[in-house]
Parts: structure tokens; C-alpha cells; sequence
């Protein structure tokens, strides 16, 4: 079913804490796979998701070395989603707070990704069709 | 679009980033020309009756110089046209009932907020 | 009248604020609104049958809509079959569906 029509998602949680991290990615998957551009403003933790020094490593307890662990990264989960959407004709915005990556020192980002504020999450929701903000605990 | 903030939680950045993340995140969206209202429910309610600075925090040599007014972010978001909300029954069970409210804060029965859902277009429950 | 979705990730046993929440969804049901919850994460536990959630029981008999996605079950190796009654077994899409129908679709 495709739609055409932008979802915007506001997330906080940062990667490999919490399972709302794994419930968000299925999210925008399952939002792309139904047609629509998506939007993404990372806010506070969420800002390392799209950290460009993430690095895999193996795992002496699993006895897997670093190729055959394949660690995930949330940099690449969000870089095969913009393919996806690129493949599929859509667009796939992400903006992390800009003072949230200031404080945590993750200012590399991956490509694709850039910097704003809250007043781009207010844009971000009112020009989208839907919005939906995950909060952490 | 009218979009109600759920806030459910508290004391969780307030040391870190001397401010409450979702009320700072309101006002700045408020100050973007957002249309916002705020409900402060289940431990949020504190932010209600606080009347004062957070406390610094001291570790080793390193002194805060900044803790969060949450007080004057309450004040501020009213005083910016953002309806405040407060849970009755969460103010009743943590024993917050008998302090004053903030200026402006409306403290609800939880039968209420069903409207108060209904009111806004979005409900953003951080 | 709206129709409402709660994602609804936190769950009886570890979190005293579902209680109300599940009551929430009840009261915007009996207002004459459209109401589903899906279980997500630990949100599905109580859906096992010979889970004991009265709260949890009492919203299966609300009106409320109740599904559980399916990646949260088979984490936690809860067969369709193992669900108590009046529970459907759906996917994350169902999030997006409601997203792109309009409805005020909020997490828990």
C-alpha cells in the first residue's frame, strides 16, 4: 500500500539499553515497507544511534570472533534503511539535537543525518501526516 | 494542530541537564509557535508544587553552578499561553495534595483526562 | 469520537502505572471511541494464559481491542496457542496502519 504520506517519530532511548531501541527500528522498517517518507528527530540519548564511531568487536563468551559475532550497530541498521527508502522512492530524514550530541560528544554522524533542534521537531510533526514520540524511562 | 505532552516522570535529567528534558523540549517548541498543552501525571506531579531550586550537586571538586528551576519552567511554559495539567489522584497519593499548585497548574480528576485526550489532535506521552 | 492505539510496552508485573493505563484505554472505549492496545515487549507477559494480571484481565473484558505483536511473543516463546483468550496475534505494521489512518496512536 503505498501512500506517500510523511510519519514523524520522536525517539530518546540511545543504542544497546533499551528494547524500545529495537521496537523503534521495526517501526520505521515496517513504516517505509507501508509507503510512507519518514522523519526522524533523536532526542537525548537517541543522538548516539547515529554515531559514526560505533564499532563492532567479537565475543570471547559466544567464542565468535569479530567477523563471524556480525555485532550490530545502529549505524548501519539506519543505513540500510535509508537505502531502503531510497530504493523504494521515499524519503528518510534524520535530525539529532544538536545540543543533545554537544553534550555527548557524538558529533561524527553518519551520512544522512544531521543536526537541529526542537523547533525542527515541531516543523517535523505539523508538515507530517502522523507523529509518534517514544519517551525512555 | 493541538498536541498534548504526557509527562509521567521526574528527577530523571533534572541534575544532568539542569531542566526537565520534556518541559524544556516543551517550551521550545512553545517558543517556535507550538500549540501545546501539558499534562504532568504519576511522579511528574511533583513539578507542580516545587517551589524552589534543585539542589546542586557536589562530587569531588566539581560544584553545579546551575540546577534546574523547575519551578520557573512550570511558570514559564503557563505564563508562555501552555495549559498545565496535574493528576488529582497522583498529587493524593505521594501526599502532594495539600501544597499549593503552581500558577496556573489545573490539577484534574483522572476521570478528565479522556477529555483531555480527545481535546488534543496528538498525544505525545514521552 | 477518535480511534486510539496504545503501544503498550510496559507491563503489570514492573510497572504499578499500567494499571491505569489499561484503565485509560477502558475509559476511552466506554466514551464511545475506538480502542486498541497493542502489547509490546514485556507488555505481552500478562497475555500468557495462567499470567495473573487482574488489571490485565479486567482490560480483555473491557471492550478495548487487545493484540500482541508477534516478534514480542516469539522472544519470549509464547505460541499463539498460549495466549488467554480474545488476543490476536498481529505485526509491528499494524502501529503504521493506524499512523496512516489518522488515529492518535500513543505509546505506553
Amino acid at each position: 500500500m503505498s501512500t506517500h504520506k510523511t510519519l514523524t517519530f520522536a525517539f530518546m532511548d540511545p543504542p544497546f539499553e533499551s528494547e524500545r531501541t529495537v521496537t523503534f527500528f521495526r517501526l520505521l522498517d515496517a513504516a517505509l515497507e507501508r509507503g510512507a517518507h519518514v522523519r526522524i528527530f533523536a532526542y537525548e540519548g537517541a543522538v548516539g544511534l547515529s554515531f559514526a564511531r560505533q564499532a563492532a568487536h567479537g565475543n570471547a563468551v559466544h567464542n565468535r570472533d569479530l567477523d563471524s559475532e556480525k555485532h550490530p550497530l545502529t549505524r548501519e541498521w539506519i543505513a540500510s534503511l535509508q537505502h531502503k527508502a531510497a530504493a523504494k522512492g521515499l524519503t528518510f530524514e534524520w535530525i539529532n539535537c544538536g545540543l543533545c550530541v554537544d553534550e555527548r560528544g557524538v558529533n561524527e554522524v553518519i551520512d544522512g543525518c544531521g543536526r537541529g533542534g526542537p523547533p525542527d521537531l515541531w516543523r517535523y510533526a505539523t508538515e507530517a501526516f502522523n507523529t509518534l514520540t517514544i519517551g525512555t524511562r | 494542530m493541538k498536541a498534548l505532552q504526557v509527562i509521567d516522570q521526574a528527577f530523571r535529567t533534572t541534575t544532568e541537564e539542569q531542566d526537565d528534558a520534556i518541559l524544556w523540549l516543551t517550551r521550545s517548541m512553545r517558543g517556535a509557535g507550538g500549540d501545546l498543552m501539558v499534562l504532568l501525571k504519576g511522579h511528574a506531579v511533583h513539578y507542580a508544587v516545587l517551589t524552589g531550586r534543585q539542589p546542586p550537586l557536589t562530587l569531588g571538586n566539581w560544584q553545579q553552578q546551575q540546577p534546574a528551576e523547575l519551578h520557573r519552567d512550570i511558570s514559564g511554559l503557563v505564563e508562555s499561553g501552555v495549559a498545565v495539567y496535574a493528576v488529582e489522584e497522583d498529587l493524593i497519593e505521594r501526599g502532594l495534595a495539600r501544597l499549593p499548585l503552581q500558577g496556573g497548574v489545573q490539577a484534574i480528576p483522572r476521570t478528565r483526562i479522556p477529555a483531555l485526550y480527545e481535546q488534543a489532535d496528538q498525544v505525545w506521552h514521552w | 469520537m477518535s480511534d486510539y492505539l496504545f503501544i503498550q510496552s510496559q507491563d503489570p508485573f514492573t510497572e504499578i502505572a499500567t494499571t491505569s493505563q489499561y484503565q485509560l484505554a477502558t475509559q476511552l472505549s466506554q466514551a464511545g471511541n475506538s480502542v486498541t492496545v497493542l502489547l509490546v515487549q514485556n507488555g505481552v507477559v500478562p497475555a500468557r494464559r495462567n499470567a495473573r494480571s487482574e488489571a490485565f484481565d479486567q482490560l480483555l473484558q473491557s471492550g478495548v481491542t487487545v493484540i500482541a505483536d508477534d516478534f514480542s511473543l516469539h522472544q519470549r516463546e509464547i505460541a499463539d496457542s498460549d495466549l488467554k483468550d480474545n488476543i490476536a496475534v498481529t505485526s509491528i505494521h499494524k502501529v503504521i496502519d493506524a499512523m496512516l489512518a489518522g488515529h492518535k496512536v500513543i505509546w505506553n
